[in-house]
């Protein structure tokens, strides 16, 4: 496995990680291990309720929720700082300003030609 | 910062009572909102064990106000990129139930946005592709400034120059156009 390459278009499979063979340190093992452990509490709870005879309801999926709580509400978290600030200001404001500006001298400069007649479609 | 004290400060009023709409969802009344950036350690373990990640490995998004609280910053890796062999519970979304998801995760489905490796390093693709539209577009707006077409002169018309059909009396004699040697 040592002149392993990976394949083309893909990442290297986790079982073929080096750090798998080589990092024997403790620290780094007991990590791998509460990681695991972590996975595989998941794997349980989903498990039980998957297989449970009684069940009539939908499994209800905690990440997926706190996931679109998160995504739906930005702006409990938000703050005025330079960044956000700038942001704003260019997509929020700038635009309007400018395509006001835009529109308004492009209407200007057709309406003037087809009064003087130099108006070619 | 002033700012901080007062977060603090709200913090701890609003400790535990939800009102409003959100007191209704079942995941506000059970704490698995989206909550503030967190501080001490207290906060990053509820907030690690919230996500079911570890504490050592929690690590929220920068806090620059841009709305993200306590949302742990995953890897910024595809779906696509996700081992396709492993048993995974929703596989089309190579996902594991309550596995923590990525912020842009509606981003990086298999239909849309891959991480994958390339066959070729990036600074190759951009070369490659930008060097061909480039000299394409050189090429072209040489072929503009110089154009090659076979010598042209202007256009001959016979019967005296079309005397009659540019509207020119039948009774006049028109005076004689020759477009030729002979």
């Amino acid at each position: 496995m040592a002149d392993y390459r990976e394949a083309p278009l893909a990442t290297r499979p986790k079982t073929l990680d080096p750090n798998e063979y080589f990092n024997l340190s403790p620290d780094y093992r007991r990590a791998e291990a509460e990681r695991a452990a972590l996975r595989a509490g998941l794997k349980r709870q989903y498990q039980l309720q998957l297989n449970n005879p009684h069940r009539k309801e939908l499994i209800e999926d905690p990440a997926l929720n706190r996931w679109v709580y998160a995504r739906a509400n930005p702006y409990n978290h938000f703050k005025a700082t330079k960044k956000t600030s700038l942001l704003g200001a260019l997509f929020g404001v700038a635009p309007l300003f400018i395509l006001y500006y835009v529109f308004k001298t492009d209407r200007v400069r057709s309406f003037n030609w087809m009064c003087a007649g130099l108006w070619v479609c | 910062m002033a700012g901080v004290g007062f977060q603090r400060w709200v913090r701890t009023l609003s400790k535990g009572k939800i009102s409003g709409i959100s007191g209704l969802l079942p995941a506000c009344r059970s704490g698995e909102i989206l909550t503030y950036f967190p501080i001490n350690i207290g906060e990053i373990a509820a907030a690690a064990k919230k996500y079911n990640i570890r504490v050592e490995d929690y690590k929220p998004i920068a806090d620059n106000g841009e709305g993200y609280g306590d949302y742990p910053q995953l890897p910024d890796r595809s779906q696509q990129d996700r081992d396709p062999a492993y048993q995974w519970d929703h596989p089309d979304l190579r996902r594991n139930w309550n596995e923590p998801m990525h912020w842009d995760f509606d981003m990086f489905i298999r239909n849309r946005v891959d991480t994958s490796p390339t066959v070729v390093p990036w600074s190759t693709m951009c070369k490659q592709l930008f060097g061909f539209v480039g000299f394409m577009l050189f090429m072209f707006y040489l072929g503009d400034k110089f154009p090659a077409y076979q010598p042209v002169g202007p256009k001959q018309f016979p019967y005296n120059n079309l005397h009659l059909e540019r509207g020119g009396s039948p009774d006049v004699e028109p005076e004689e156009v020759k477009n030729y040697e002979i």
